[in-house]
């Protein structure tokens, strides 16, 4: 019916406005990066039960790539950071 | 040959000629409005604030982090693109986009109750203050809102989106006997 | 005549009378009645027949918990089944039916299923209807599926308009009772934004049915001056009518207001019902407590009611429930009600009380039965008389109704949604809601206060703790006083024993005792299981008043406390909502938005007909001259193109602009093939893959200036490919310095194609678009005579001769009017997606039906296009994988008839001569297909295992769909023009 996901641009919003994209702890391997790296990051996703953290797009807001962390189980959403900060935070 | 093209509102046909009998909540659209995306380049977004604060006749509205649309009444598509890149030149990348976004303004005492059909956004008048505009859906149409005054907010859709959420407004405001019609300032 | 409506008293506006209907029967009641009042002051005690036996059943309740007054109101398309006649607000033309019932209520065909009950226990399906397999969904389960069952569902479309809506508060208060009404007063006073919401036409809960003083004022008075207060602050806003059905995440509450259920003509302008969705700070439960029913032998006659429904009707509604009253109670609740219907002149036959010590006094000259029980109810339709049972003598007391009292269960509904389970209290014999964080916090009643006082206290006390915990301050409140209140314990009483008769717990599912135990016997003793194995709770009433008595049933007959049984799971919705409701306003042309082209207009002038391709609708063909079909519009098209020249309209192509010193470093790793040196004033073919290397997307990028490119996307990617492309952006490359901001909208765009596609261009364009001014693939800013700025672009999706043109939206209907006028003398017609296909097919370019996600560059023949020498790219890693590089994969190939009569479908098979349709043998399939006017026969597009080296093979096409076998020949996917010759001229 409704959940309500607090966008650090945009304020509080419905979950209709964001789509997922999946495990946001996963980083692009290097073009030399071995297979299994390269297999693990395109295929392999672990689905846990729990604390997780997952990509959000809000799309119908400003439109900003999310890192929500949440829980898969509760939806109990413990924070919501914007992407590109957390990627230059890594040295991406 | 020389030609002259005449440009259409995608209301057209949609919305009367002459101003009708307004209701005291009221949808205005006005035909031609100047709008630009303005992008800010990497670090000068704090100086694009700035600048487009300065800018006086122009309203602003946020888009996302850097990214603001801004609207004039007054300046044409064409001088607003140039007002702005002069204004903004090595701060911000101007896009004008005139065409290809729809305006509606919709004021009076039922207007939350209207919106509030669409748009999830508190709109009560201490949370969403005069000035502040934000993208959201409403119903299932992305739109720029942003509030205008004590009891009037503005949308800005996409064009193609234009009959749709026209559409909506309308099945919305019918609670309130919502009027309609083109702006009569053009 | 039993049930009556008493000569005075009650809420009912006796001035306003009301005429409706029931079963064909003109009745009439008074504005302010529910239908079961109104139904029970005409006596018409019998309302409907029990699910699986077809019992005669009456009005139980006064409220949502109803369980067998279920009635559908209204006619055709307009009628709702399964409405509780007890909720349902009155209103003059009210047209109700029963239900369940063949030919008549009262003589029903299918009671002699009540015959046959000994083979209709429970898990009777299971056991019954097994064997043979196919006669379950033949024989079985139609017959079972008209026997049992509620109201019919409206199989007419649904005539009513609903809508949904968003509200925010910093108190959501569910239930205007004592301590709702206490709690909205104490918050709305302090300043907070409250929302008071209940599920009845009148605001008051149960004060409307008290007897007693608070601070010297009768309560339904107190309550008026409450609601009048609360309705002067400007900060609280009352919703009656209003069910609050569902906790959901993060506060936010689903509720169904009933804005027009309860008038005769609603007005078209405002919807039937309104869904909203309350997103609340915080949130008060104060939905009271339900009586709980006496299991007993007997217990489901017409007549046998909830003693404090009985208040109820006599108290609010004016309406006497019988004339001699016999009541049976394990607590105080029996005798408080005694003494009202004794006010209101009914007679008492007996009060029976199952405890042995009473401290309660009954009202002057009623005989109280202490220890005692009732075992069986006399009567046939109704309730003549009470078999009572104490210390083995048995004695019938006539009587003609029967109120029962098992004590309280609070309202936990909403409290348990979220996964929270219901806590047993062994000190109030019932399950409270669980401790579930200060988001929703329950007072009064719901709580387990069931004083009145102690509900007005609960209420306010537990608002004044969060108005201070949302930085707000309560003003000093004092609690209100009241008088004459009883004490209102009560001793649990799972079953009643010594049923002479069967003793039903569930009476909307016909579920009683022995099933329960033939449950627990046979190993479905969980209460979930026995939940589903008798089908106790099911349905639209969801165990309300049965859901805690199976519990201690279930407990009792193991020997352990309820608390180890614990409830089955809540689940919104509390009540039913209808599907209505929950879609509001997206039906029909608002389910999904339509997006409109800026040629929309010129697209219908020319005679387009249109086909949605996602939201956007685009011309499919354009009908001239009487064409009948599709295909003659299209060939005509396709024919005209190759040898003159046409208008279509690819507005809905997806446009980005890229902005930036580094837009040419992100399309270069964006896309497979370069773009790093790409020149001002060009535009390139661009190939996107996804990670794992299959093609994601294609189209055109064209440099406007060193640090701004244009993107064009396919239509049906337009928003994936910005999704993806802001996600590279932000989360791979942070770092490059590039915006992004789509143009879709602001660009009205043409191509214009076919041999005299410049002769038309010339004539619009001040600049020079020959072809060594203007060659293929170059793009820039053009000026139309007259002044209008204008993109142009020289690409070709048909193979002919081509330009796009895009400009400012508004101005596209009137320069696509201009180029039709302007290529009039070259013979120039509008073409539309069919005839683009077709185009593309015989040039063999590729869409999404080759790039189907399973397609490498290779396979559709761009191998070369991917660099080798740029250091990443999205997708390089993985498509140098084995497998995607292997010899036999499926490549791009042409197929052509051998017989040019014959026709190819899309998704048929290719199979080798005289191998047989399977899996192994397997060879490729077919991706589009075509008639070619050009070439006269039906060519195709398709993917062959190895198949640019299988050029002039034989190959069988296999249409499974179809049932057809054509053999083709293999061929270069290119059938017209392959050396480039019309493109370049």
């Amino acid at each position: 019916m409704a959940s309500l996901i607090h966008c650090p641009h945009c304020g509080i919003r419905p979950k209709e406005e964001f789509s997922i994209r999946g495990d946001a702890s996963l980083v692009r391997p290097d073009p030399a990066a071995s297979d299994e790296a390269w297999n693990d990051y395109v295929h392999i996703r672990s689905n846990p039960r729990g604390r997780y953290h997952e990509h959000w797009q809000h799309g119908a807001g400003c439109r900003r790539w999310l890192v929500v962390e949440r829980d898969t189980f509760t939806h109990e959403v413990f924070s919501v950071t914007d992407a590109a900060s957390v990627a230059r935070k890594a040295g991406r | 040959m020389t030609r002259t093209y005449i440009s259409h509102h995608p209301l057209d046909g949609l919305l009367p000629l002459e101003p009708g009998i307004r209701a005291v909540d009221h949808l205005d659209v006005p035909r031609a409005v100047a709008i630009a995306s303005v992008m800010a380049m990497e670090g000068e977004e704090a100086s694009v604030t700035a600048g487009l604060a300065a800018s006086g006749d122009i309203s602003v509205r946020f888009a996302g982090p850097g990214e603001w649309l801004a609207l004039s009444r007054s300046e044409t598509p064409d001088s607003l693109e140039r007002a702005l890149s002069l204004l903004l030149a090595e701060t911000a990348y101007v896009f004008e986009q005139s065409d290809g976004r729809v305006v509606f303004r919709l004021s009076g005492p039922n207007v939350r109750r209207i919106l509030a059909k669409g748009i999830a956004t508190d709109l009560h008048p201490g949370s969403f203050e005069i000035g502040t505009s934000s993208n959201v859906l409403c119903g299932h149409i992305g739109v720029n809102l942003a509030r205008t005054g004590e009891n009037e907010f503005e949308l800005i859709a996409m064009r193609s989106f234009a009959v749709a959420l026209f559409d909506d407004l309308r099945v919305m405001g019918r609670e309130f006997d919502l009027s309609a019609g083109f702006s009569t300032l053009g | 005549m039993t049930a009556y409506r008493l000569a005075s008293g009650g809420l009912v506006d006796r001035n306003a009378p009301l005429d409706f209907r029931f079963d064909g029967r003109n009745l009439a009641g008074f504005s302010g009645d529910t239908l079961a009042s109104a139904l029970l002051a005409s006596d018409q005690l019998l309302v409907g027949r029990s699910f699986k036996y077809h019992r005669p059943r009456g009005i139980v309740t006064a409220g949502p918990s109803e369980p067998n007054a279920l009635v559908t109101i209204g006619k055709g398309a307009n009628s709702d089944p399964n409405t509780k006649a007890t909720v349902a607000e009155l209103y003059s033309g009210l047209d109700a039916r029963s239900q369940n019932r063949f030919p008549s209520l009262k003589y029903d065909v299918g009671a002699v299923n009540g015959l046959l009950s000994p083979f209709l226990g429970a898990g009777f399906y299971y056991k019954t209807f097994m064997w043979p397999a196919a006669f379950w969904e033949k024989v079985y389960e139609p017959i079972i599926r008209k026997a049992a069952g509620l109201g019919r569902a409206v199989l007419e479309r649904d005539p009513q308009s609903y809508e949904k809506c968003w509200a925010h508060c910093d108190l959501l208060v569910v239930g205007s009772g004592p301590a709702g009404l206490m709690a909205a007063l104490t918050a709305g006073r302090a300043g907070l934004r409250v929302i008071l919401a209940d599920e009845d036409f009148r605001l008051g809960g149960s004060l409307l049915g008290e007897t007693v003083r608070i601070d010297g004022v009768y309560a339904p008075d107190f309550a008026e001056t409450a609601l009048s207060e609360l309705r002067s602050l400007p900060n609280v806003t009352m919703m009656p009518r209003t069910t609050v059905f569902g906790w959901y995440d993060d506060n936010v509450f689903g509720a169904v207001e009933r804005v027009q259920k309860h008038v005769a003509l609603p007005q078209a302008k405002l919807p039937v019902e309104r869904l909203w969705r309350i997103v609340a700070k915080r949130a008060l439960l104060a939905s009271g407590a339900e009586e709980r029913p006496l299991v007993f032998g007997g217990n489901d006659k017409p007549g046998v009611m909830m003693v404090g429904a009985m208040r109820t009707y006599a108290n609010r509604f004016g309406v006497a429930a019988g004339k001699s009253v016999a009541i049976f109670t394990n607590g105080s609740a029996g005798y408080r009600t005694a003494a009202d219907l004794v006010a209101h002149g009914v007679d008492i036959a007996a009060i029976i009380d199952s405890r042995a010590d009473v401290s309660e006094v009954a009202p002057d000259g009623v005989r109280v039965i202490r220890s005692a029980s009732v075992i069986d109810t006399k009567g046939r339709q109704r309730v003549s008389g009470a078999v009572v049972e104490r210390s083995g003598f048995e004695q019938t007391i006539a009587c003609d109704a029967i109120g029962m009292s098992g004590g309280w269960n609070p309202v936990i509904h909403l409290a348990c949604q979220r996964g929270a389970k219901a806590v047993w209290s062994e000190d109030l014999k019932t399950f409270l809601a669980p401790d579930v964080g200060n988001g929703l916090v329950v007072a009064g009643a719901a709580a387990g206060r069931y004083s009145l006082a102690g509900c007005l206290q609960d209420g306010a006390d537990k608002a004044a703790m969060i108005v201070a915990d949302l930085g707000f301050s309560a003003s000093a409140h004092t609690a209100p006083v009241v008088d004459g209140e009883i004490d209102p314990s009560f001793t649990a009483l799972w079953y009643s024993p010594g049923a002479k008769a069967k003793a039903f717990v569930d009476f909307q599912n016909d579920v009683h005792v022995k099933d329960i135990g033939l449950a627990l016997r046979e190993g479905f003793g969980h209460v979930e299981h026995a939940k589903r194995y008798t089908t106790n709770g099911m349905a639209t009433d969801q165990g309300k008043l049965s859901g805690i008595n199976a519990t201690g049933l279930l407990a009792a007959m193991q020997g352990i406390s309820p608390a180890d049984v614990g409830t089955t799971t809540f689940r919104p919705f509390y009540t039913p909502v209808a599907f209505g409701a929950m879609a509001g306003t997206s039906r029909d042309e608002h389910a999904a938005p339509v997006r409109k082209s800026p040629l929309h207009g010129w697209a219908q002038r020319n005679g387009a007909v249109f086909v949605d391709s996602g939201l956007w609708y685009r011309p499919a063909y354009f009908t001239q001259h009487g064409e009948k079909t599709w295909r003659e519009s299209a060939d005509r098209e396709v024919l005209n193109i190759r040898e003159n020249v046409g208008l279509c309209d690819v507005s809905t192509l997806g446009k980005i602009e890229i902005f930036g010193p580094d837009a040419a470093e992100f399309l270069n790793r964006l896309y497979c093939n370069p773009f790093l040196k790409l020149p001002v004033g060009k535009a390139r073919y661009g190939l996107m893959l996804r990670e794992d290397g299959m093609v994601y997307d294609d189209g055109t990028t064209s440099r406007l200036s060193p640090e701004h490119f244009v993107m064009t996307t396919t239509t049906a990617l337009a928003v994936g490919v910005m999704s993806h492309m802001e996600y590279c952006a932000q989360v791979h490359w942070p770092d490059l310095k590039v915006r992004f901001c789509s143009s879709t909208d602001q660009w009205a765009q043409m191509a214009i194609a076919g041999p005299k596609a410049r002769l038309v261009m010339q004539a619009l364009v001040e600049d020079d678009v020959s072809d060594a001014a203007f060659p293929f693939l170059a793009a820039g800013i053009v000026t139309l005579k007259g002044g209008v700025k204008a993109r142009l672009f020289r690409i070709s999706f048909s193979g002919e001769l081509a330009y796009e043109l895009a400009v400012p939206a508004g101005l596209g209907d009137a320069v696509a009017d201009a180029i039709m006028e302007e290529g009039r003398a070259h013979g120039i017609c509008a073409y539309g997606v069919e005839a683009l296909n077709v185009l593309r097919i015989e040039k063999g370019h590729v869409t999404h039906a080759e790039f189907d996600g399973r397609v490498t560059p290779d396979d559709a023949g761009f191998g070369r296009m991917v660099s080798a020498q740029k250091p990443d790219f999205i997708g390089k890693r993985l498509s140098t994988r084995y497998g995607l590089t292997a010899a036999d994969r499926m490549q791009m190939v042409g197929l052509k008839p051998v017989e040019a009569d014959q026709h190819i479908r899309a998704g048929a098979h290719l199979l080798r001569e005289g191998a047989k349709p399977s899996t192994l043998n397997d060879q490729g399939y077919v991706s589009s297909a075509c008639f070619s006017p050009t070439l006269g026969h039906a060519i195709a597009l398709a993917f062959l295992k190895s198949g640019r080296e299988r050029y002039g093979e034989r190959i069988v096409v296999w249409d499974k769909l179809a049932g057809a076998e054509v053999v083709a020949e293999v061929c270069n996917p290119v059938f017209v023009d392959p050396g480039n010759a019309k493109l370049n001229s």
